[in-house]
């Protein structure tokens, strides 16, 4: 085998390999960013008329967390196709981590419950606080575990979701769903812009090293 | 230098894949014998020739879980076959760049 052929066939094995092995492909960020803009979207066509404090319908609400759950499916699919036949000790780590996540999901729309019923405030006032304070805190959540990962492409997005969605909360029972539906969906648009051309970019990268 | 420089038991196009493949996984973790013969498209008799060489030589470890039909056969580079990767990546970019 010539040294410029093995040079090549390393170059795309390892592309490939990483490609195949990586759950975070452009198009699991695509329609996340579809589903963003619709999930959020929705509810907000239905409250931006409404008093502030009346809240979202129950009918908008069942879509936005029926299209959140098409999010954390698409999500299990990809990780599932992924990781597949792969073990060991970042399979243990990941799980342990999806595990963390899910309780400090859970905690927090448990602690924002109990906030909601032990005050007599209006609904659409806590739906923001829901929907908003989940988002911060997981946001915070995954930036301080990729940080300390050094996943700065990781910390570079679970950043701008924490500030989207503190802005979100600033803009009001109404504003927010409009905010968070619209910042989400152009920083996830973003990322898998930022993924594909880096895949695209990495493979060339490899074969102008390979071929030179 | 030349091509011979090049560590002959990874200088093989199956075992380059074999090694390159292994190697875009974290230390620690393994890979499955079905996964990986999908991933670099080698026949069942052609990959175990492969990883046989590979494991003699230190590179590779291979593990069997369970028994009869729901056993599975796993791979795992080793420090050893990381390192011999490195060297051969680095090996082979002198070449080119002395080409």
């Amino acid at each position: 085998m010539e040294p410029r052929e093995a040079a090549r066939l390393l170059a795309q094995t390892q592309a490939d390999a990483r490609r195949s092995l990586d759950f975070r492909a452009p198009w699991v960020s695509l329609v996340a960013a579809v589903v963003a803009l619709a999930s959020f979207g929705i509810v907000w066509l239905n409250v931006r008329t409404q008093h502030p404090f009346t809240g979202p319908s129950p009918v908008s609400l069942v879509c936005f967390y029926a299209l959140i759950a098409l999010r954390i499916a698409t999500v299990i699919y990809a990780y599932a196709r992924a990781r597949t036949g792969v073990s060991g000790q970042s399979v243990k780590v990941q799980r342990n981590e999806a595990a963390v996540m899910g309780a400090a999901l859970l905690a927090c729309y448990l602690l924002l419950i109990a906030i909601a019923t032990g005050a007599q405030h209006s609904a659409g006032f806590y739906w923001s606080l829901y929907l908003n304070g989940t988002l911060i805190a997981l946001a915070a959540i995954w930036a301080g575990r990729s940080a300390i990962h050094k996943s700065w492409q990781q910390t570079a997005l679970a950043v701008p979701v924490a500030l989207i969605a503190t802005v979100g909360a600033i803009a009001g029972p109404r504003g927010m769903w409009l905010v968070n539906g619209v910042g989400l969906c152009a920083l996830l648009l973003a990322n898998a812009a930022i993924g594909t051309s880096r895949r695209r970019g990495g493979t060339r990268t490899h074969t102008v090293r390979a071929g030179a | 230098m030349s091509a011979e420089a090049l560590d002959p038991l990874i200088h093989v196009p199956a075992r380059l894949q074999i090694v390159a493949a292994l190697a875009a996984l974290p230390d620690g973790d393994q890979l499955s014998f079905k996964r990986l013969q999908d991933m670099i498209e080698l026949t069942p008799g052609n990959l175990i020739t492969h990883l046989r060489k590979l494991e003699e030589a230190g590179y590779l470890t291979t593990s069997k879980t369970g028994s009869g039909p729901a056993s599975r056969t796993s791979v795992a580079l080793t420090h050893d076959g990381r390192h011999a990767l490195e060297t051969y990546a680095t090996t082979l970019r002198g070449l080119l760049n002395g080409v």
